[in-house]
């Protein structure tokens, strides 16, 4: 049995310990790397963002005062309704699809369409600009689509599409876009009636296409830019033919301002002066815009980078990084340093903030999560939210003598700056997570074998004494060739035990060395006494001589019993076992009794049947000569001593009662211990040393059973109760035999009694707790 | 002539007071106090009963080195330990030696006596090769010469130590009544026997029976009382 067996809670394991206080050690390191990944990711923001701040400062000193750069462009524009040309990156296919106009969707305006999107005749319209040509796409709300009548010299008995605008020379030119079919559009100059083609064959620098739609009519086209001349004004409608027997014009929805005082929109390009200077200072990864005071863009060079070059590598660490990339998204986050993250929503509003404090003087810089300004046109719409990223924006105004002209914007996008300090911090991840998990299994294997270690020594430790402290071994074999401290404590553990088992050993011999020193004065003082009498006949018949032989015989006898009881155990050892009928004997016993206690009576009851038990015969009497004894000395007078035998599934059960005092509490099972009398009110001039029931225990546990005493259910006295396993085996009458059928030879608990009927108020009879089996007596 | 008894005892208060009390009787005592003595003594003259102690002075063993060297000169001579070692080891260990019994102490000195006279008599009996009797008591298949000490069962004769023939001879007095421990401790002429001793001593004569007839079962066992020889 476990001695070190406490009721105890339990802490964490010494594993579990020294793994969490590696993980803190190894942790802490990661963690100081990291913060200082977030410290330098700070300062290279900051740098850059002063780097921009420099970039715009310089670009917009080369503005400052070049007010004319800025002056092409009505400064004002009360007058004129503006339509924006926005730059486009790729080259338009005519082929009525508005699909290659993605970078630029959102970025139309509607006419006609104020009290829906589907009013009739109202169009929306989409200006771009590249390569000196202006294009323009239009959806075109209509219901009944009116082609052109080519047999017509009419122009405007169709639907159709007028062009105002002023030339290069000055003049007012007037355009019709005519639908002849599907696909074809014709353009001619017109009279001023917008009736008839002024020169008769069509003006061939229109190029277009227009896409009959379920909702009327997709119409791209282009013309070059410098028909607009430098000032750019511009105006367009559709004119809307519906009834083909009549073919009146029913609506025109045009862009001139509702005013109609000068009659022209104003197309609003970028300054190419502008931009050729721009375009000059652009540099890899940063987009330069300059804006002018009405917040307009004037010139755009540059784009965001956002593709990280993919070199593929091929050595580990690379791999790993692979492996790594899931976790890309954690460790931007992680790395990002959140209080100037900004939503891509809110980012507008936050451009715009900077462009005003720009433009109120202040240069400003800004860090922002977002596709801002004019979008690169490089990126499809698709893959715009994975591409949304931190940009940082330096805006620097742009002055001239006491006004501001506009301002110079740098953006530059942070993940160029910060990309090799994210690999950096993969790396470190990728190490630490490596060099962790080395540590971590290392830990584990060294945790787990020195908490092995222990647990076998604690094991053997616990298996060198037995249940009743007695030493097994004196020495340990686990552990004890270690050097370090678990071989010291094996080693100090078996040096305790060898001197314990010394001591032991000293304490086993008192008995017999007692006996062998006292026997040899006895004998003298004994053969003395003989040799006086037969000397001196007179004294011969004195009483002196009598007690003094008593005395001498009763110092035998303890010296004799002790020396008994402490050579019991090795005697058990030579023993034979055999089996035999346990009832027959107890009740011949019994019998016997009635004969040699003449003063006392017994009660016998048993089993009718025989029970057979794997004893020594001898050591059974024994044990009922002890509790007899025991019985006798401390029953009652007049009162009978009851002995039962009973027998169980599996175990038999002798049971010894006496009427008399009964035990203190809590000394039930001492009591079984050697030198250990509790009944103090018991005979006194009878030998006793408390060795009769450490005998009886020591016989009853060699035979493979056990004992208890307790009190009587009534507290008139005492009962013993032995159990003995039964013979698994009935070798001489099965038939009839109460036997073990179960095969281990220890009893078992709460077996249902055989033969209950036996016990006289048994309760549920079991080995782990008998029961006092006679109440009255 | 009176036999003359030789002692061996370290003791000289024991030496002495066994000295006295077997003169007493009748016989002429040699006494020894260490075995380079006792060993000078015996190649002066041979004495015609030994008595040991088996520890002398530092030696422990001295006792039975003493009974091998005296029983290498005259084989037949009655050897009895009388000591303190009363480990079954030592009492079988000294009855293998060749020695006709084992006593423990303390010994009553009458017993004693009474052994030493039963133990001449029957090397006497043993010299001179008498080997029938009148007293003869047979019972079954068992006979039982008192004065020679001979039994035999079956027409085979048994050796039985000079202890156990007495307490055989106690059970057998009157076939088929019990007999008590108390009575077998007389027998043993010992002054302190426990159950055990007894229960010992019948458990080798049962052996000594069953050695010459497996089918032996006449010793019951009285658990809580005694024995009762029961005829087959």
């Amino acid at each position: 049995m476990n001695v070190f067996k406490h009721k105890r809670r339990r802490g964490p394991k010494l594993g579990t310990k020294l793994m969490l206080l590696g993980l803190l050690v190894l942790l802490i390191p990661t963690w100081i790397n990291y913060r200082q990944l977030i410290e330098m990711e700070r300062i290279l923001i900051q740098a850059q963002s002063q780097t921009q701040l420099k970039t715009a400062q310089g670009i917009s000193t080369l503005f400052n005062g070049r007010e004319d750069l800025f002056q092409n462009l009505p400064i004002s524009l009360d007058d004129y309704e503006a339509l924006f040309a926005n730059p486009m990156q790729d080259p338009i296919r005519f082929d009525g699809k508005d699909s290659d106009w993605e970078e630029l969707s959102g970025k139309f305006r509607t006419f006609g369409l104020d009290a829906g999107s589907d009013v009739d005749a109202g169009f929306r319209l989409t200006l771009g600009e590249r390569a000196g040509q202006l294009n323009v796409l239009m959806k075109v709300n209509d219901q009944d689509l009116v082609l052109r009548d080519q047999g017509m010299l009419r122009l405007d008995n169709a639907d159709h599409v007028r062009l105002n605008f002023i030339k290069a020379n000055g003049e007012d030119a007037r355009v019709v876009l005519t639908f002849p079919d599907n696909g074809i559009i014709t353009a001619y100059n017109m009279d001023k009636e917008w009736k008839f083609s002024e020169t008769g064959p069509p003006e061939k620098k229109f190029h277009g296409y227009v896409q009959q739609t379920d909702t009327g009519y997709l119409l791209e086209f282009r013309m070059p830019l410098d028909l607009l001349g430098s000032r750019r004004y511009f105006g367009l409608s559709f004119v809307d033919v519906d009834d083909i027997k009549t073919r009146k014009v029913r609506a025109i929805t045009q862009t001139l301002p509702k005013s109609n005082k000068v009659g022209f929109n104003l197309v609003v390009l970028r300054s190419p002066e502008l931009l050729n200077i721009v375009e000059g200072l652009g540099y890899a990864g940063a987009r330069i815009v300059v804006i002018d005071s009405e917040k307009r863009v004037r010139a755009q060079t540059g784009g965001l980078s956002t593709l990280r070059s993919t070199t593929p590598d091929t050595n580990w660490i690379a791999r790993v990084r692979g492996w790594l990339e899931v976790f890309h998204p954690y460790i931007k986050k992680m790395v990002g340093t959140g209080d100037i993250t900004i939503p891509a929503e809110n980012a507008e509003s936050i451009t715009n903030q900077l462009i005003e404090s720009s433009l109120a003087g202040d240069p400003a810089v800004l860090i922002s999560r977002a596709m801002v300004l004019l979008d690169a046109g490089s990126i499809s719409k698709a893959d715009r939210p994975k591409l949304a990223q931190e940009i940082i924006m330096a805006a620097h105004p742009i002055v001239s003598e006491n006004k501001i002209l506009g301002t110079v914007i740098v953006e530059q996008n942070i993940d160029e700056i910060v990309s090799f300090q994210r690999n950096a911090l993969e790396q470190i991840v990728v190490f630490s997570t490596t060099g962790l998990l080395i540590a971590f299994v290392a830990l584990l294997l060294f945790a787990g074998r020195l908490a092995w270690r222990i647990r076998n020594l604690r094991k053997e430790t616990s298996r060198a004494i037995d249940e009743r402290g007695r030493l097994i071994t004196d020495t340990l074999k686990s552990e004890i060739n270690a050097g370090d401290e678990i071989g010291d404590l094996a080693r100090s553990v078996s040096g305790l035990l060898s001197k314990l088992h010394q001591h032991n050993n000293f304490l086993e011999n008192m008995p017999r060395t007692l006996r062998h020193e006292i026997n040899n004065p006895l004998n003298t003082l004994s053969t003395s006494l003989q040799n006086l009498a037969e000397e001196t006949p007179s004294i011969r018949e004195s009483k002196y001589i009598e007690s003094a032989k008593r005395g001498v015989l009763r110092i035998g006898a303890i010296v004799q019993n002790l020396a008994d009881a402490a050579n019991l155990e090795e005697a058990l050892e030579s023993e034979e076992f055999e089996i035999i009928d346990v009832q027959k004997l107890v009740e011949n016993y019994v019998a016997n009794c009635n004969i040699s206690h003449k003063n006392t009576s017994f009660e016998y009851s048993g089993t009718s049947s025989p029970i057979y038990a794997q004893v020594s015969d001898y050591r059974i009497e024994q044990l009922l000569d002890k509790l007899i004894d025991n019985a006798v000395d401390f029953h009652v007078s007049d009162s009978s001593i009851k002995v039962q035998v009973s027998a169980y599934r599996g175990y038999m059960q002798i049971t010894v009662a006496n009427r008399g005092p009964v035990l203190p509490n809590s000394s039930e099972q001492s009591l079984f211990d050697s030198m250990v009398s509790h009944r103090r009110d018991g005979p006194q001039n009878k030998l006793h040393f408390g060795l009769g029931l450490y005998v009886v225990r020591t016989i009853a546990q060699y035979h493979g059973g056990n004992v208890r005493a307790m009190n009587l259910v009534d507290g008139s006295g005492v009962a013993v109760v032995v159990q003995i396993p039964l013979a698994t085996t009935a070798s001489r009458d099965p038939s009839s035999a109460i036997t073990a059928h179960a095969t281990d030879r220890t009893p078992v608990a709460s077996k249902t009694p055989v033969a209950s009927k036996m016990s006289v108020a048994s309760k549920t009879p079991a080995v782990g707790k008998p029961q006092a089996s006679i109440q009255t007596l | 002539m009176p036999k003359l008894i030789a002692i061996v005892e370290d003791d000289p208060d024991q030496r002495a007071n066994y000295a006295y009390a077997i003169t007493k009787k009748g016989y002429e005592v040699q006494a020894y106090a260490s075995r380079e003595e006792a060993l000078l003594g015996f190649d002066k003259q041979l004495p015609d009963l030994v008595i040991l102690d088996i520890i002398l002075g530092d030696e422990v063993d001295a006792g039975f080195q003493i009974c091998r060297d005296i029983l290498s000169r005259s084989p037949s001579l009655p050897v009895i330990f009388l000591t303190e070692r009363i480990n079954e080891i030592d009492k079988i260990s000294g009855l293998r030696l060749g020695a006709w019994d084992y006593l423990s102490k303390p010994i009553s000195l009458d017993y004693l006596a009474e052994k030493i006279s039963s133990l001449l008599r029957l090397g006497e009996v043993s010299s001179t090769q008498v080997s029938a009797s009148d007293n003869v008591k047979v019972i079954g298949h068992l006979s039982l010469d008192q004065d020679a000490l001979l039994l035999t069962w079956k027409n085979q004769r048994l050796d039985l130590s000079g202890t156990e023939f007495r307490m055989l001879a106690k059970l057998v007095k009157v076939p088929g009544h019990a007999v008590s421990y108390e009575s077998f401790m007389n027998a043993t002429m010992q002054s302190l026997v426990t159950n055990n001793t007894i229960n010992t001593h019948m458990r080798n004569i049962r052996k000594k029976f069953e050695a010459i007839d497996p089918e032996f079962d006449c010793i019951k066992s009285e658990y809580g009382f005694g024995y009762r020889w029961i005829k087959q």
